[in-house]
């Protein structure tokens, strides 16, 4: 009965997010696909931060390669931007795997700085090949042929497809043997494998999905925003922004990381809207009341039923 | 043919022999007792067998086929189980959700699925007494029940050697006749080989056949219970006088 409940309620916000376009205008329609949007990478992160553990803090390396294949694809080849997208995500995916075995058999820090590392070199190869990738100057895509108003409409509803997509791709993984497996090796890797999970094949195929989607959100937002550069596709912040939300809906759960970007986006768009130079602070607040308060998420919170006695429980312990 | 054989055994970690020229064989069906002090390398021969560490010298043979060189993924699904001597869990996960990773993964893991892995789950949960607590979440269960859990996932692996670090440690008097009964039952009606690694001489002489003795990484003796505790150099290394005449006299 629960499920059949959660089941009616999830359908009727999808419902709602589908007639929303015709009730909002322009500027809405842009701050709710860029929910969409960061809901999409923050899935994404969680395949490999949440269920496995990893902390790949370079996973917006993905995002960028989408994003310049993208381009690459329809200015050099004629690509349709969706086949540009497409590719991308292969491709992503198969710098994953390529970089996966050996960058994998690092644990905890090393790992994360490794990916970071990476993140800058590809960056510095689309800045350096300037002949074919624009280098820092940037590149401008070819522009939709239609209404803007259409054309962002479109976007709304391709990234709410790919939100959708990603909520279904984290709810199979959570429910299947792949859960199991990256949960087992997040909690005791050695453990894991003396259970006989084949660990490093596990966690590649984890980062693999999760540049997957990573790259085709990077090749869509080409296409949306038909400018990129190297700073802006291959941008840290975008990771850490969604790290933050991760942590903030609860990490490793299906419906915790999307939560996480809707809060964390809406609570960006509205509030630090009005405060640019301060932003940055009120980010490191939440990073630090994240981690402290509510390391588990919010989604942990909700299922302590007393939300708000659990919040006060944990700020409590905190202080002794 | 033993079910598991070492042939000239070491593990040098710089220097150190931590396992040193050690030839032993398990037989299908028997309990073997690996005992020795602190530091003897009986872990470290475990994490050798399981493929943890990498061999300095020497062959490994299971059922025949040799192992040394697999990865430990490999090795376990081979039917080679273990249980670990600092209890290794799962803490994100539900005492079902550990055991089903055994189930998922050991021995005839790729056969099952979601649910029938689960059912699985239940039968050693069960096995092991914990039904109550299947939905318990691992930190807030205690240290004996710990034990327990890991044994359940060790035995959902389907294994055929089963090495079981010191599980009796840390346990009270109670727990560890519980956990002889359960030892006991897996070799007798489960049929399953067994590796016992033990401080808890009461456990390992009731419970062995065979009780190997390691001392600075070095085989010192291999014989029946009895034996062993006559024996000189065993006394010596590692059970101490008054252990040896204390039995004298309630022998």
């Amino acid at each position: 009965m629960k499920n059949k409940k959660q089941l009616l309620i999830a359908v009727l916000i999808g419902l709602g997010f589908v007639i929303l376009p015709l009730l909002i205008e322009g500027y809405w329609i842009r701050v709710i696909s860029s929910i969409f949007m960061y809901g999409v990478v923050t899935g994404a992160l969680n395949i490999i931060a949440g269920f496995a553990g990893y902390a790949a803090f370079g996973n917006v390396v993905f995002f960028g390669i989408g994003a310049y294949s993208t381009a690459m694809l329809m200015l050099r080849v004629g690509f349709p931007w969706w086949g540009g997208c497409v590719i991308g995500a292969i491709l992503a995916a198969f710098f994953a795997v390529v970089v996966g075995f050996p960058v994998l058999r690092l644990r905890g820090h090393y790992f994360a700085i490794a990916t970071l590392g990476i993140n800058r070199a590809v960056e510095q190869i689309a800045l350096d090949w300037g002949s074919f990738t624009g280098g820092g100057k940037g590149i401008t895509l070819p522009l939709p042929q239609m209404e803007i108003q259409s054309f962002y409409a479109m976007i709304y509803f391709i990234l709410f497809g790919l939100l959708l997509v990603t909520l279904l791709t984290n709810f199979a993984i959570a429910r299947g043997r792949l859960g199991y497996a990256l949960r087992a090796i997040r909690d005791d890797e050695d453990a894991a494998e003396a259970s006989g999970i084949f660990a490093p094949s596990c966690k590649v195929i984890a980062w693999a999905i999760s540049a997957f989607i990573t790259g085709l959100t990077g090749g869509v937002f080409a296409y949306w925003f038909s400018f990129i550069e190297p700073a802006t596709v291959f941008d840290i912040m975008i990771a850490v922004k969604a790290f933050v939300m991760m942590m903030l809906g609860g990490a490793g759960t299906v419906m915790g990381p999307v939560l996480g970007a809707f809060l964390l986006e809406l609570i960006s768009e509205t509030v630090w809207g009005q405060f640019l130079t301060i932003h940055m602070l009120i980010l490191g607040t939440i990073v630090i009341g994240v981690v402290i308060f509510i390391p588990r998420g919010m989604l942990h919170l909700f299922r302590q039923r007393f939300s708000l006695s659990a919040l006060i429980r944990n700020i409590k312990n905190q202080s002794i | 043919m033993a079910l598991l054989e070492g042939k000239d055994l070491s593990k040098l970690f710089g220097a150190l022999a931590a396992v040193d020229q050690v030839d032993f064989q398990i037989e299908a069906g028997e309990v073997l007792g690996l005992i020795g002090p602190n530091g003897a390398g009986k872990t470290t021969l475990v994490n050798l067998v399981t493929g943890v560490y990498p061999l300095t010298r020497g062959e490994l043979y299971f059922e025949g086929r040799r192992i040394d060189g697999l990865k430990p993924a490999v090795i376990a699904r081979m039917g080679i189980a273990r249980t670990f001597q600092i209890v290794k869990p799962f803490p994100g996960m539900t005492v079902r959700e550990n055991v089903v990773v055994g189930a998922l993964f050991g021995k005839g893991g790729a056969q099952r699925n979601i649910k029938t892995a689960f059912e699985e789950a239940d039968r050693w949960i069960e096995f092991v007494h914990l039904q109550d607590y299947r939905n318990a979440s691992v930190d807030r269960i205690n240290i004996s029940f710990r034990k327990r859990m890991d044994l359940a996932k060790a035995l959902a692996m389907g294994p055929t050697l089963l090495m079981l670090d010191e599980v009796m440690a840390g346990l009270n008097t109670k727990d560890i006749e519980e956990m002889m009964a359960l030892v006991r039952r897996i070799n007798r009606e489960l049929k399953i080989t067994l590796l016992v690694i033990e401080h808890v001489m009461k456990a390992v002489m009731g419970l062995c056949q065979r009780i190997i003795v390691l001392h600075h990484g070095r085989k010192i003796a291999d014989a029946t219970p009895q034996e062993i505790v006559q024996d000189e150099r065993v006394i010596e290394a590692y059970l101490g006088e008054r252990y040896a005449k204390a039995r004298q006299r309630s022998a």
